[in-house]
């Protein structure tokens, strides 16, 4: 019983989580322009991510590494710390995405102005990364952000024609749009799917949780119950922004077009609990960003990390997360626009990917740090093919931003 | 490098296990006796004669002698080297494992690898209300 408990506790967080600000901003964007023909691009995202976060997570259980640790060893020194510069900045770039996002959710709750939120926001994520044990920071956060769930109820609410909107699933791209437009936001929706920040959250939980080979089992339901879940929320937010938004040629620009939706089709309740959902699930992975950070530092340098110890047993990883906070805050302050940061956060994700992905591929299929949990002929074939599928986003995401002025 | 006098014999044999420094070594974890990070391995230091130094036939083999770490980092990826002064070593007595990580045989507290951290956490870390809380 207790057992059939954590399992489901472990299913409900992973769907709670998956969602955050990069899904929120780009799905609803995605759905207000596309309509619902790039939701295969979410299967795909959601697909690579349970493939990747399974991989990261039997390599962190089965030889208590964690991520950096991994791509430090197996790189050297010299392209190690380049891949650690592009992934510190990607990440800090998201870490910024979410406290705005955190605040401007407060904002739409409050009606303060959300700069003026920003520090209490990150205040807050300082306060829960110091002082609350890992377990409840994740369990707290997974099951608030549950309430996004009312994107699902509201897209019934809304009484759509289900067969014109079942219609929009063919990949095809629309009239008012190009090909290259398509192409541009598929990618920002790969990238938000499968954010590395995702990856090293996940294996260096694992090691934070001290998990070890007879948690893998848990682990896999978590991320293939769990995360296609998370996937369909995601999904529904597409759904509602194509419904509402689209037909009223409103293309989404701010995050009260984003809940506009639910506004309209469950009314206050459903606003009430649509930001609800929002703030939680933006501070959760400002938390899980924040922390991120930490853990790639701390990781790449052989630093002493970890929530499970006291934060003077790991000084220099408090410290620069204290400093990437208060990095975040600086960048807020200049009054730049989160929404912005979030849509170029994304894209940027997808093409520091195959820095992260490739090493946890090899990894994984050296039985040294493996023994017997090496990758299976399945899961290596899946690898591989996702392996290109991530090569040819990542190569293509820029020349496609230059060419389509970042999607406009 | 300078011009080699003739073909090097073969290494002679030996027993137990072979470690390889690129593959072994460098770029590996360390943590100390109780399990507690302390570094990673960032370049090596050997024992024996100096670089360009005439190697006459029967000189011993160089010995591994240190793990070093701190700004030895820098050099490694951008080139140069730091004076040997400046170069924080964990000796190779007190490595007593290497395996996936470099395990030593004693505290990570009293090694000079460990100044950072330690100056980190008293002068900042430890006086910020909670710093000492125990999470669990």
């Amino acid at each position: 019983m207790k057992r059939l408990l954590r399992v489901a506790l472990g299913i409900l967080t992973a769907i709670g989580g998956f969602v955050d600000i990069g899904d929120l901003v780009t799905n609803a964007v995605v759905g207000s322009r596309f309509g619902l023909s790039l939701v295969w691009v979410v299967a795909l995202g959601v697909l690579g991510i349970c493939l990747f976060a399974n991989m990261s997570g039997r390599v962190a259980a089965a030889s208590g590494r964690a991520t950096f640790e991994v791509i430090r060893e197996r790189l050297g020194a010299r392209a190690g710390l380049a891949n650690l510069a592009a992934s510190f900045l990607i990440n800090l770039m998201t870490v910024t995405a979410e406290i705005g996002g955190v605040a401007l959710a407060l904002q739409l709750a409050s009606s303060v102005y959300y700069l003026l939120w920003i520090p209490v926001a990150a205040l807050a994520v300082w306060l829960v990364v110091w002082r609350v044990r890992f377990s409840i920071m994740e369990n707290v956060t997974g099951l608030l952000g549950l309430t996004l769930v009312i994107f699902a109820v509201a897209l019934f609410l809304l009484k759509p024609d289900w067969g014109s909107l079942a219609g929009q699933l063919t990949p095809a791209v629309p009239e008012q749009e190009t090909v290259w437009t398509y192409s541009y936001y598929a990618i920002a929706l790969f990238g938000a799917a499968m954010t590395p920040y995702e990856v090293f959250f996940f294996s260096s939980g694992a090691v934070e949780e001290g998990w070890t080979v007879k948690d893998l089992l848990q682990e896999r339901i978590n991320v293939l119950v769990g995360f296609p879940l998370g996937g369909l929320l995601s999904v529904s937010i597409a759904a509602c922004a194509a419904v509402v938004l689209l037909p009223a040629g409103i293309s989404v620009t701010s995050l009260s077009q984003v809940i506009l939706p639910v506004a309209e089709g469950a009314g206050k309740i459903g606003l009430a609990l649509v930001l609800l959902g929002i703030v939680a699930a933006t501070f959760g992975a400002a938390l899980e960003t924040t922390l991120s950070s930490g853990y790639t530092l701390a990781q790449f340098f052989g630093w002493s990390w970890g929530k499970f110890r006291r934060p003077a047993e790991a000084a220099r990883f408090h410290l620069s997360m204290i400093v990437c906070l208060l990095a975040g805050i600086a960048v807020l302050a200049t009054g730049v626009d989160p929404v912005l940061v979030t849509e170029y956060s994304v894209v940027f994700s997808a093409i520091a990917l195959p820095l992260t992905y490739l090493p946890i591929l090899i990894v994984a299929n050296d039985p040294q740090y493996m023994r017997e949990h090496v990758n299976g002929r399945v899961v290596n074939a899946l690898g591989m093919v996702y392996l290109v599928i991530i090569l040819v986003a990542s190569i293509a995401a820029i020349p496609l931003m230059i060419v389509t002025g970042a999607g406009a | 490098m300078t011009a080699q006098p003739g073909p090097l014999r073969p290494a002679p044999k030996v027993a137990g296990r072979i470690l390889d420094a690129q593959l072994h070594l460098l770029d590996r974890q360390v943590l100390d006796h109780d399990g507690v990070p302390v570094t990673t391995v960032d370049d090596l230091e050997l024992a024996g004669p100096a670089v360009d130094d005439a190697i006459e036939p029967g000189t011993p083999a160089p010995v591994l002698s240190a793990l070093l770490t701190g700004p030895v980092l820098g050099t490694r990826v951008f080139g140069g080297r730091p004076p040997s002064s400046r170069l924080i070593r964990i000796p190779w007595k007190d490595v007593a494992e290497v395996g996936v990580v470099v395990r030593l045989g004693v505290s990570g507290e009293s090694l000079d690898a460990g100044w950072v951290e330690r100056w980190v956490r008293d002068k900042i870390i430890a006086r910020i209300p909670g710093g000492r809380h125990d999470p669990r």
